[in-house]
């Protein structure tokens, strides 16, 4: 199989974001299992991030100009730039990060290098937006839509009739050796502090069960964001001013630190695809409370074995939740080491052989 | 080295050298490369072979077989393809036919998934004549799933093909085809569901049916519905199906299989018959008749009561009604010619006889304007002219309650009036003659049809309207016009009445290309980009008019809401504003006098830059900033337990742009309109607004407190809602994550309409964002009235309200009527479908039921002891009304204006800032 080219195509290849992390990891694996892998970025990011200090693969920007509306002659131009790109390339496989690559790329792909869609979002959003209909319309043309999770899968083969859809997740970045003793009386939230997180729903949860349990415990939010003004006057007002504390955004290198530290991992999101903070706090044996928002929350949280789930939006319950795993360090122990379990199939390795399967399958 | 193939695709093919490339190379380019495709050639005479050998000279996948003699069904030739298959599994396609891209992949994976012994996917017809893609009974393959056996779902016995599956080869080679019959894939799939433990079904299309234009080449056997002999092979592989069941001791699906004949075979040929006439339909009788009587007790219970009607008629020996019958089956449904009603019962033709019995479709119960008339007309062309002889069939008696009712032959807009004879048997024959080049043509320059109706109008009035059936034999009428060709002839299976108009000349090579150019220009000039930018340059310019005023009410939809009875107010003080009216839908709803501009037209653009005061209810377009100078007075549509403002989920998704672009349409409001303190509460701090605020109650409720016995007199009239019987007005919300899909009408109405049609009758009124559409067998209990011009009207004429979430409830709680909460997906809705800022099952004023049957005994309560019922609710209904209506006093209208228009605007207030609300549980 090695040999075979891959080509993985971004919106923009270099921005900070979940999805862009995740095609490097999986670009410089590939690279290393000998294929030769280009990432492709369709626009240049207003600010770079290199992911990858020495990367094994080739990375191309289309557009020397960030993200945004393209006019009649840019996006012919982006064509031709886009076949003469893949004119240089050899067989293999194009990935497609989103719908709105695969809508500007489906036409301009060289038939020797087969068309490969995924979508980072769960079945839930895709269903709240343009999403869905954009995947239905055109990822049963590709030759696999890769979906986070089986449940995401299923629902895309049920709701948007696509017959080809499939599921592998996104992959850890790294497999810590050390697991966190779980013995600080700290819950970590972490991501950004916008709108859709709903962490005023976790500060919520977070002062009744502290209530109930002890008023040692300390809510620490990792990320930085527009809500921050209005999240500490919720903490205020829920009476946990002191202890919600506002970390900021902490380097991916730092993050480790903060999970050894943590003892429950909580995810209090409106919507999830798949919130690869679970599976880092999980491989730090960190067990998760988490509300049942889509396919990839329940693919990495089995309720009652690696964590607990609440039902979407269910604040009581998510209080609930977190007052169980807060009152007992034998069942954070436990949980959390069947977390950490669970989650092997997330590393980095197993997941390269999935996409490797994957590619077979599409030779078939 | 060459890997053994993975699947064998069959084709099999006779005499179809121009089609069957396309087949095989939908079969090549399956996205599972390692196949072979076997062509078996059931000894074509036409070349087939020639291209069979080229195609495997372009691809060595291909294989050829040929038998010499033509075995004249499709059974040999896949027998054939069978026994040379290499591959572990098969698929099996027809030469005129094609598979999607990802057929064979998608359903081997399914296979090794699930272990299942074969795998069934959505087959859909594709019209060649329009490209359309229709599937069929999707329902059948909705879901993705395993059956363990054709018993846990005997409806799948409807699939009965053979081209939609995947097998393994294995299965089918002990499961031959019958090589002397037609319909031998009947047979075969009947003996596959009974080997089968288990099956897959997947719900993506997995074949391609293509359907020719008739009379486009030879037809392919299925289509050949002429031919006798074919409905023998149709009902010996009836017969056989039967007889394997019960000889695998599955005699207990005999019954299932019969259904699915009933249901889906018979109609094959009922539909097409009124236009095979008496003669065929004899015939036809006589084949059947000998299977229909040994059919299974119960088989003819849950069949559509017409083609139990029909069944009736084949039994009886009865062509002649027969044919009349079959016109019924399909557009328009035509009602019988005669029918006769005994014990609350309803029956087709003269005899009340069990079989006979059409209850159920309850036409003989409609109210006057949905009433159901057959007219039946025989027509000739006369130059321009059409002379039509109509003679009108009254089976319900519907005319003769309407003294003194004239009838007219509608052509859209132009109307002919008819001068109707009585006839001995009850019916009415009447002569007309249209011009057709008056009549037919619509717009110059445009390809349409109509169909002509005959419309009864009452004395008050009001108007009931059918089609008219013509002979299906008819030659069609021809009439040129300049620029068209009129044709007026019989349309569709039952052949009713149509007016084509084409056109002709010039002009046919002309138009569309004048249309694209038109479409592309308006493309380019008037894209929404153009117009902002067009209206910033407008509002710099030019300075608003203090006294012209624009009103828009539910973004256009109609002249309602708290912009009506402001407008109304100021209109009775004879304020001297110009006053301008936004319309986005039907002109009808608004009065002669009020001045229009249509919504987010150029004209609708300068008068928002022009106007010195908005009036609205939901927000004018959201991206367009407001005229420095102009003053807008938002006075919001309702209030109630949803989340609004950034809570509600359009808002709090994970992108960005909406909610920048609602704080900017926010940010516009001058004044807001404020009902309730508890709306305030919410309302301001949930959309983060920030100006004054008009504590004086609604507008729109003034009606509701003061009544209006006018408006009652006239939802009554035209909803013909019967004075007997008491009104429920149901009002469902609309699901954020299901609209225009019909989900949110949740309440069984068919159930209801069992129990309650003696003394209610409902009156839908669905959400905006909802699609409805009431089946006419309930029309005689639901009156459909989403499209109603004002809502107020619903609720005054009502005798009580059932709603779910829907706002309405705080406005109706202003009547004191009684209200019922269907709240059966209450949990969903208030954590993840919407959210909710209160709990409604705690403080509803009325009973809060889960399901239907809880519906009726809560309404059958109400009937019971109307003082008990409110007693029982009184504290909580008084409670609501503290919370939601406590402003309402009836002058909201005159103190909003007071206080917006008037010269000294009360002192705005600004709340406290306050965080967001967390819902209450």
């Amino acid at each position: 199989m090695s040999g075979e080219t891959v080509v993985f195509a971004c919106l923009d290849a270099d921005t900070l974001g979940g999805v862009q992390r995740v095609t490097h990891t999986l670009a410089q694996g590939l690279a290393g299992r000998g294929y030769d892998v280009h990432v492709l970025g369709l626009h240049r990011a207003a600010r770079p991030f290199r992911y990858v200090e020495q990367p094994g693969y080739r990375r191309h920007v289309i557009n020397r100009f960030p993200a945004g509306r393209l006019s009649w002659t840019a996006a012919h131009r982006e064509r031709h730039r886009l076949r003469g790109m893949l004119r240089t390339l050899g067989s293999g496989f194009a990935v497609l990060s989103s719908p709105g690559v695969v809508a500007r790329l489906k036409d301009v792909i060289p038939r020797r290098l087969l068309p490969i869609g995924q979508y980072h979002g769960s079945y839930e959003h895709a269903r709240g937006s343009w999403h869905l209909r954009s995947v239905g319309r055109d990822y049963g043309r590709l030759e696999k839509a890769v979906f986070l999770s089986e449940e995401d899968a299923w629902s895309f083969s049920e709701h948007a009739l696509l017959p080809n859809a499939c599921a592998i997740p996104n992959p850890l970045p790294g497999w810590p050796s050390r697991v966190s003793p779980l013995t600080r009386h700290r819950v970590l939230g972490v991501g950004r502090l916008e709108g859709v997180k709903r962490f005023d729903r976790l500060i919520t949860a977070f002062a009744g069960a502290s209530r109930t349990v002890g008023d040692d415990w300390e809510l620490h939010l990792i990320g930085e964001g527009a809500e921050l003004g209005r999240l500490r006057a919720h903490a205020r007002e829920s009476g946990v001013r002191d202890r919600v504390v506002f970390r900021g955004a902490v380097p991916a290198a730092e993050l480790g630190r903060e999970y050894l530290d943590g003892a429950i991992a909580a995810l209090s999101s409106e919507h999830e695809g798949l919130p690869l903070v679970l599976a880092e706090a999980a491989s730090y044996g960190v067990p998760s409370v988490a509300f049942d928002v889509s396919g990839g929350v329940r693919s990495l949280v089995l309720d009652g074995e690696t964590g607990l789930l609440a039902p979407a939006a269910d604040v009581p319950a998510l209080t609930a939740a977190l007052t169980t795993l807060m009152a007992s360090h034998e069942e954070r122990r436990r949980l959390g080491a069947a977390a950490r379990a669970h989650v092997e199939a997330f590393r980095l390795e197993r997941v390269l052989d999935r996409w490797e399967s994957l590619f077979e399958q599409v030779l078939r | 080295m060459i890997k053994a193939p993975e699947c064998s695709v069959i084709v099999i093919t006779y005499n179809d050298s121009a089609r069957l490339p396309r087949a095989v190379r939908s079969a090549l380019g399956q996205s599972l490369r390692n196949i072979e495709v076997i062509i078996s050639d059931d000894g074509s005479t036409d070349g087939t072979e020639s291209v069979a050998r080229a195609l495997r000279r372009e691809d060595r996948r291909v294989r050829y077989l040929r038998r010499d003699v033509n075995s004249g069904g499709c059974g040999a030739p896949r027998n054939d393809g069978v026994a040379a298959a290499r591959a572990p599994y098969v698929m099996f396609l027809d030469s005129d036919d094609e598979l999607p891209p990802h057929a064979c992949k998608s359903m081997l994976l399914e296979m090794e998934r699930t272990g299942a012994d074969f795998v069934t996917g959505q087959i859909s017809r594709l019209h060649e004549w329009n490209g359309r893609i229709k599937p069929y009974y999707p329902g059948l393959f909705a879901r993705r799933r395993v059956v363990e056996g054709i018993a846990e779902e005997p409806d799948m016995f409807l699939d009965s093909f053979s081209t939609n599956k995947i097998y393994r080869t294995s299965t089918l080679r002990g499961l031959p085809f019958l090589e002397d019959l037609h319909y031998e894939d009947h047979v075969f799939t009947t003996e596959l569901y009974c080997v089968a433990r288990r099956f897959a079904v997947v719900p993506w299309v997995v074949y391609l049916w293509h359907r020719a234009a008739e009379g486009d080449g030879r037809p392919s056997i299925s289509l050949n519905l002429q031919e006798m002999d074919n409905i023998g092979h149709r009902i010996r592989a009836a017969r056989l199906s039967d007889d394997i069941l019960r000889g695998n001791g599955r005699a207990g699906l005999v019954a299932d299989r019969q259904r699915r004949f009933v249901r889906h075979d018979l109609p094959v040929y009922l539909n097409p018959l009124p236009a095979r006439g008496p003669v065929w339909a004899r015939k036809f009788s006589r084949l059947v008749r000998p299977y229909l009587a040994g059919l299974d007790p119960g088989v003819m219970d849950g069949a559509d009561p017409l083609v139990r009607v029909c069944c009736r008629l084949i039994l009886d020996e009865d062509a002649d009604e027969l044919v009349v019958a079959a016109r019924s089956l399909t557009t328009p449904r035509a009602a019988p010619r005669f029918a006769v009603r005994r014990a609350g019962r309803t029956y087709w033709g003269t005899v009340p006889k069990g079989e006979l019995d059409i209850t159920p479709l309850r036409m003989a119960e409609l109210p006057y304007g949905a009433a159901r008339l057959r007219h039946e007309a025989a027509f000739h062309g006369d130059g321009s002219r059409l002379a039509l002889t109509v003679r009108t069939y009254d089976p319900f008696g519907v005319l003769a309650t309407a003294p003194d009712w004239r009838a007219f032959a509608r052509f859209g807009g132009h109307r002919v009036e008819l001068a109707p004879r009585a006839l001995d048997d009850g019916s009415y024959l009447s002569e007309a003659t249209v011009d057709l080049a008056r009549a037919g043509r619509g717009r110059f320059g445009h390809e349409s049809f109509r169909d002509p109706r005959i419309s009864i109008v009452r004395a008050d009035g009001r108007a009931t309207s059918d089609r008219l059936l013509v002979d299906p034999a008819a030659e069609p009428v021809r009439v040129a016009v300049p620029g068209h060709e009129i044709v007026a002839g019989p349309e569709g299976q039952s052949a009713f009445l149509r007016v084509r108009w084409r056109r002709r000349g010039a002009l046919r090579w002309l138009a569309p290309r004048l249309g694209r150019l038109r479409a592309g220009l308006v493309r380019r000039l008037c894209a929404p980009r153009v117009k902002l930018r067009v209206y910033r340059t407008l509002i710099r310019l030019l300075p608003p008019r203090e006294n012209l005023v624009l009103f828009e009410a539910d973004v256009g939809a109609g002249y309602t809401g708290n912009p009506r009875y402001v407008y109304e107010e100021l209109k009775r003080r004879r304020a001297p504003f110009e006053m301008v009216w936004s319309v986005a839908g039907n002109r009808r709803n608004f009065p002669a006098d009020v001045r229009l501009v249509r919504r987010m037209s150029w004209r609708y653009l300068w008068t928002m830059a022009r106007a010195g005061h908005w009036v609205d209810s939901h927000g004018l377009p959201l991206a367009y900033p407001k005229p420095a100078g102009t003053r807008y007075l938002q006075t919001w549509h309702g209030q109630g337990v949803k989340t609004v403002g950034f809570d509600a989920p359009d808002l709090r998704a994970d992108f960005e742009a909406p909610r920048r672009t609602w704080r900017g349409a926010v940010a516009r409001w001058d004044a807001l309109v404020m009902p309730s303190a508890e709306f305030e509460r919410i309302f301001v701090t949930s959309n983060g607004y920030r100006g004054p605020v008009l504590r004086h109650g609604s507008p729109r409720c003034d009606v509701l407190v003061n009544g209006d016995p006018e408006a009652v007199r006239r939802a009554r009239e035209r909803l013909e809602l019967p004075g007997d019987r008491k009104v429920l007005l149901y009002a469902p919300t609309y699901r954020d994550r299901a609209k225009f899909s019909g989900a949110s009408v949740r309440a069984d109405l068919a159930v209801m309409a069992e129990e309650l049609a003696d003394g209610w009758v409902v009156v839908l009124r669905t959400h905006p964002v909802e699609r409805y559409a009431v089946p006419e067998r309930l029309r005689h209990f639901v009156r459909f009235a989403g499209g109603y011009p004002e809502v107020n009207d619903l609720m005054l004429a009502s005798d009580a309200l059932l709603t779910d979430y829907s706002s309405l409830m705080c406005d109706y709680a202003v009547t004191g009527k009684p209200m019922f909460f269907l709240l059966d997906d209450w949990e969903e809705y208030r954590r993840a479908e919407r959210g909710v800022n209160h709990d409604l099952p705690a403080i509803a004023p009325g009973p809060c039921v889960t399901g239907t049957e809880e519906l009726i005994r809560a309404i059958r309560s109400l009937d019971a002891d109307p003082a008990a019922f409110t007693a029982e609710h009184a504290a909580r209904y008084a409670g609501f009304r503290a919370t939601w209506c406590a402003e309402e006093r009836g002058d909201a209208s005159a103190r909003v204006v007071d206080a917006f228009f008037g010269p000294v605007p009360v002192p705005a207030v600004r709340p406290a800032a306050a965080p967001e609300v967390e819902e209450v549980r």
